[in-house]
């Protein structure tokens, strides 16, 4: 189908997940929650010089600013724009080490990790194989049109990556890949991605939707919140709803928070509410829906305020995100994909200096029950290639080594395979890639040869202790005060480094 | 205001209308059931049902068969529209069906179904097995023509039903080569849920296997695809006793799923998500215990039980201030129905896509999330688009009033587009608006009503209902 006029993305994610929204928690709770989120418009022209530089004042820029907003607007501006910057800056610092944003990027449908990651030592693939007889990789390069799975340097000597996330593999177009952020796996200099190859909780559970809850709020129990949702509650801004952001027609429930701000951005450019054929002079629609926003509800009605508080907040986010742009494309992203989208406006978010410390991507179709080979492949090396230009698109703007990407999946799969696929199973790899990471095979591998009682890979690493090391080494702050049932076991050694 | 005043207010607010079914319906409550159970009211809806009772509505709405009334949608070239040529087409088709329909129940609750029991036309092909299971929805939306009609047959016919096949890999479970996606979802989104309302898990995974066992051996007869059918092979199916649920047998299909629907968390797991269709404020126990024996005791049919719950004073709850979320298909199929228009080109169905809720494609086998979330940051963008971009259309041209007073503006805005639901406060923002707004040229004027128009049919107050 053809995508509408304002729109940036193409639909083209089979398995978009529909998840919660930065109030759900709010409108489910008590109503001591239900005051109106707090209005702050910024002059777009702001952001552009943020935070090197003192915005300059044109007539422009004033007129568009009053325009823009009531009374309150212009007072916070005019009166003082230091105090507009301070509360912006407040907003920023809030979250502790400053310099450490946060990629999260979920893969739909329980991604078949024992597929990406192939155990090469003798008797472990022989069970291997024996286990998938049709869907096993052979060790060694890609032959012709079959895939195989190629032998990690270092710490990885016993394992191979199956050739489609491979750089100079035949099928990766040698745009680079998953390989050279590996490096020599040994965690240092240019080891720049960490596999994780079992990572779950115990008793799996193989429900897509409540796996998936238990990873997005991380938590076994009936959370509400996210996970990084209750570190913005701690740790956050109370003001800047880019602190967090999901590329995406909806806020990630990994995000969603009791009352910090954050925000769903699908892409860049064409902010705003906009009204066919009229004038700045005749109508400011975006300035009129801010003034509507502001109508109050009974507290008890949680969908009209839900309604005039997202549309205050996309007034709010609209006269942000007006002054960034999106930048030319750096090669390597594959062409007209989604993810690739996804990945660059995460970088320019990323690289805007507006606050932003989490993105959450969700990308994929994963639940390969049958024809996994066709649908796996394509995806992984797209994966494989996005990833590596993404990289390249941060150390362009400076900040990668700011940056820590992780890739996860609600489960892994099944051990042995069905007709043409593979049913859903546990322990699924995860690995965080940047330079600030210490590199190589930072998880034991439970064992083809030793699965549990179900048939599916045994859980080595629980999820909620590599979210303990990204708080507790990265965003900053204490993982007992956002994770239940904390300290998990720590994973070997640091996650950095 | 004093503290109490204010108690007083919000609590007239939330509180439900009050009066049963039988008392006679203000416009405010047509409007209601008309956006609950249905896409909105025309204006001859109002004419017709105010100063009727709301049971007699809802007997109409449980007693009429499928009929469409007004002009027949079009390609933007005016050619009559291609379903299995074209997907835009296909959910156009239905979006007209929405917006025609007399009775208005069949459509809303068709698409119910279709969140319930969702397939997703990127995994099924050819189209012509969607719109198989289009009808197949339809017929138990439809007690018009089927007063009978149970959710027993629904899961029956389901099972077997070709798009569900293929949706959920059923034609790849056989013997030895048990796939479980389809038998999970009966479990776990169809019939039961994880858990009950105490959080006691509702089955194991064993159950789970054993059921896919039980299911096995269904294929896809696709020679004709217009006539496609699914069938069973006994020879790919997985002999042998299962245990379902603590019960043994040796199980086919139907067999195991009416073991499955035997469970106790049946009938509280469906009841819930139906009330929830048309209802915010959860059933008490009484009520609950009420429906669950309707559900029960008449062999799971549907029609006594939608009686029950759309004949439920709380239907009328927070009359004054709406208090449910629009969804994406609702508010589109409303907005064609507010402002009288017939379907001329695919611009519903392309807001969509944007809106995120593509009838045909959910995004997962549970249908879509859907409630408060509908309303986010983009959506908020997507609904007010839609709304401006249809008032573009020359059939609907607003009239130039020269010298027209600023709330003679908003006032005439309000009718032009179906007089919808307003709060005081918003018109008081209008009416400054209009007043601040340029009007020397008629140009200004045409943009000022559009504009007021815009802004109640995709603002704020337009989401809710």
């Amino acid at each position: 189908m053809s995508e509408a006029p304002f729109e940036h993305l193409h639909p083209d994610d089979a398995e978009r997940i529909a998840v919660s929204c930065a109030d759900c928690a709010r409108s489910d709770s008590a109503a001591d929650e239900l005051t109106p989120v707090d209005h702050m418009p910024i002059p777009v022209e702001a952001l552009a010089g943020f935070p090197d530089g003192v915005p300059q004042v044109t007539r422009h820029n004033r007129r568009n600013f009053l325009r823009n907003g009531a009374v309150g607007v212009a007072a916070v501006y005019g009166a003082s724009r230091i105090d507009w910057m301070r509360a912006f800056e407040a907003g920023v610092a809030e979250g502790a080490p400053a310099n450490s944003q946060l990629v999260m990027i979920f893969l739909n449908g329980g991604m078949d990790g024992l597929d990406v990651l192939i155990p090469h030592e003798a008797g472990e693939y022989a069970a291997y194989q024996t286990a998938r007889p049709g869907l096993g990789r052979p060790i060694g390069p890609a032959t012709g049109t079959a895939s195989g799975s190629v032998a990690l340097a270092g710490t990885g000597g016993a394992f191979g990556l199956a050739t489609p996330v491979l750089a100079g593999a035949n099928n990766n177009d040698a745009t680079g890949g998953l390989d050279t952020l590996w490096g020599d796996g040994s965690g240092g200099v240019g080891s720049d991605l960490a596999l994780f190859p079992a990572v779950d909780y115990t008793p799996p559970n193989l429900s897509h939707f409540d796996s998936r809850r238990y990873w997005f709020t991380g938590s076994l129990e009936n959370e509400q919140t996210g996970w990084l949702g209750r570190w913005l509650d701690t740790y956050g801004s109370k003001e800047n709803p880019l602190q967090a952001v999901s590329i995406s027609g909806s806020v990630s429930r990994q995000i969603v928070t009791r009352g910090a701000p954050v925000a769903a951005i699908r892409g860049l450019g064409n902010v705003g509410f906009q009204l066919t054929g009229a004038s700045s002079s005749q109508v400011d629609p975006t300035g009129e829906i801010g003034t509507l926003s502001g109508v109050l509800a009974a507290p008890a009605n949680d969908a009209l305020n839900r309604s005039r508080t997202s549309y205050g907040q996309t007034v709010d986010v609209a006269r942000k995100v007006a002054g960034i742009t999106q930048g030319a494309a750096p090669p390597g992203y594959p062409a007209n994909n989604s993810l690739s989208q996804r990945l660059q406006t995460a970088a320019a978010l990323l690289g805007a200096g507006i606050g932003t410390r989490i993105v959450t991507i969700d990308w994929g179709s994963f639940d390969t029950h049958g024809n996994q080979r066709a649908a796996l492949d394509p995806q992984l090396r797209v994966l494989s290639a996005a990833l590596a230009a993404f990289r390249d698109d941060l150390t362009a703007r400076g900040i990668e080594q700011n940056v820590l990407t992780v890739v996860f999946s609600e489960f892994g799969r099944r051990i042995k395979e069905n007709s043409s696929g593979t049913d859903h199973g546990a322990a699924g790899l995860v690995w965080v890639m940047g330079s600030a990471v210490r590199g190589g095979m930072r998880g034991d591998h439970p064992g083809v040869a030793k699965p549990d009682n179900r048939g599916n890979l045994q859980v080595t690493t629980d999820f909620r202790s590599v979210y303990q090391s990204l708080i507790a080494e990265w965003l900053g702050g204490d993982p007992g005060q956002i994770l239940k049932g904390s300290p998990f076991p720590a994973i070997s050694g640091a996650l950095l480094g | 205001m004093s503290p109490r005043l204010l108690t007083r207010r919000v609590h007239r607010v939330v509180r439900p209308a009050g009066g049963g079914p039988a008392r006679k319906m203000n416009e405010r409550m047509v409007d209601r059931m008309f956006w609950r159970a249905g896409f909105g009211p025309t204006e001859a809806d109002r004419k017709r049902w105010t100063g009727k009772s709301a049971s007699s509505l809802v007997e109409f709405m449980l007693s009429t068969p499928q009929r469409l009334v007004g002009t027949a949608a079009t390609r933007s070239d005016g050619t009559p529209l291609q379903p299995h040529a074209s997907d835009t087409d296909m959910v156009t088709e239905w979006i007209d069906r929405m917006v025609r329909s007399e009775n208005p129940l069949v459509e809303r609750l068709t698409f119910f179904w279709h969140r319930h029991l969702a397939t997703r036309r990127s995994d099924v092909s050819p189209p012509q097995l969607m719109t198989i299971q289009n009808s197949l929805f339809r017929r138990f939306a439809d007690f018009g023509s089927n007063p009978n009609a149970t959710y027993t047959d629904l899961m029956f016919q389901v099972g077997e039903d070709p798009a569900m096949l293929r949706f959920l890999t059923g034609e790849d479970n056989r013997v030895k080569r048990v796939n479980e996606n389809y038998a999970r979802e009966v479990m776990e989104l169809f019939c039961l849920g994880v858990t009950d309302a105490a959080g006691t898990p509702n089955y194991s995974e064993d159950d789970v296997r054993e059921l896919a066992k039980a299911v096995s051996g269904w294929q896809i007869n696709e020679d004709d695809p217009n006539n496609a059918f699914g069938y069973f092979t006994e020879n790919r199916w997985e002999p042998g006793p299962k245990t379902v649920l603590g019960r043994t047998a040796n199980f086919k299909h139907r067999d195991a799923v009416e073991v499955v629907m035997q469970h106790r968390s049946h009938a509280p797991f469906l009841i819930t998500k139906l009330w929830h269709e048309f209802i915010v404020t959860p059933a008490d126990s009484a009520t609950q215990a009420d429906l669950e024996r309707t559900y029960l005791r008449g062999g799971r049919k549907l029609r006594p039980l939608l009686e029950r719950i759309l004949t439920h004073p709380l239907m009328f709850e927070s009359l004054l201030e709406p208090n449910m979320v629009k969804s994406p298909v609702v508010f589109a199929a409303g907005l064609m129905r507010q402002l009288g228009l017939s379907i001329v080109d695919d611009r519903i169905a392309r807001s969509l896509v944007t809106l995120e809720q593509e009838p045909y494609d959910p995004p997962t086998v549970a249908g879509w999330e859907g409630g408060l979330t509908w309303l986010n940051t983009n959506s908020t963008l997507g609904r007010f688009d839609l709304a401006q971009r249809l008032l573009t259309d020359t059939r609907i041209t607003p009239q130039d009033v020269d010298g027209e007073a600023p709330a003679a503006a908003v006032d005439r805005a309000h009718t032009a587009v179906g007089r919808p639901w307003m709060a005081p406060g918003t018109r008081a923002a209008l009416v400054a608006y209009a007043t601040r707004a340029p009007v020397t040229r008629s140009r200004d004027r045409e943009i000022r009503q559009r504009a007021l128009r815009a802004f109640m049919l995709g603002g704020p107050d337009g989401q809710v209902m």
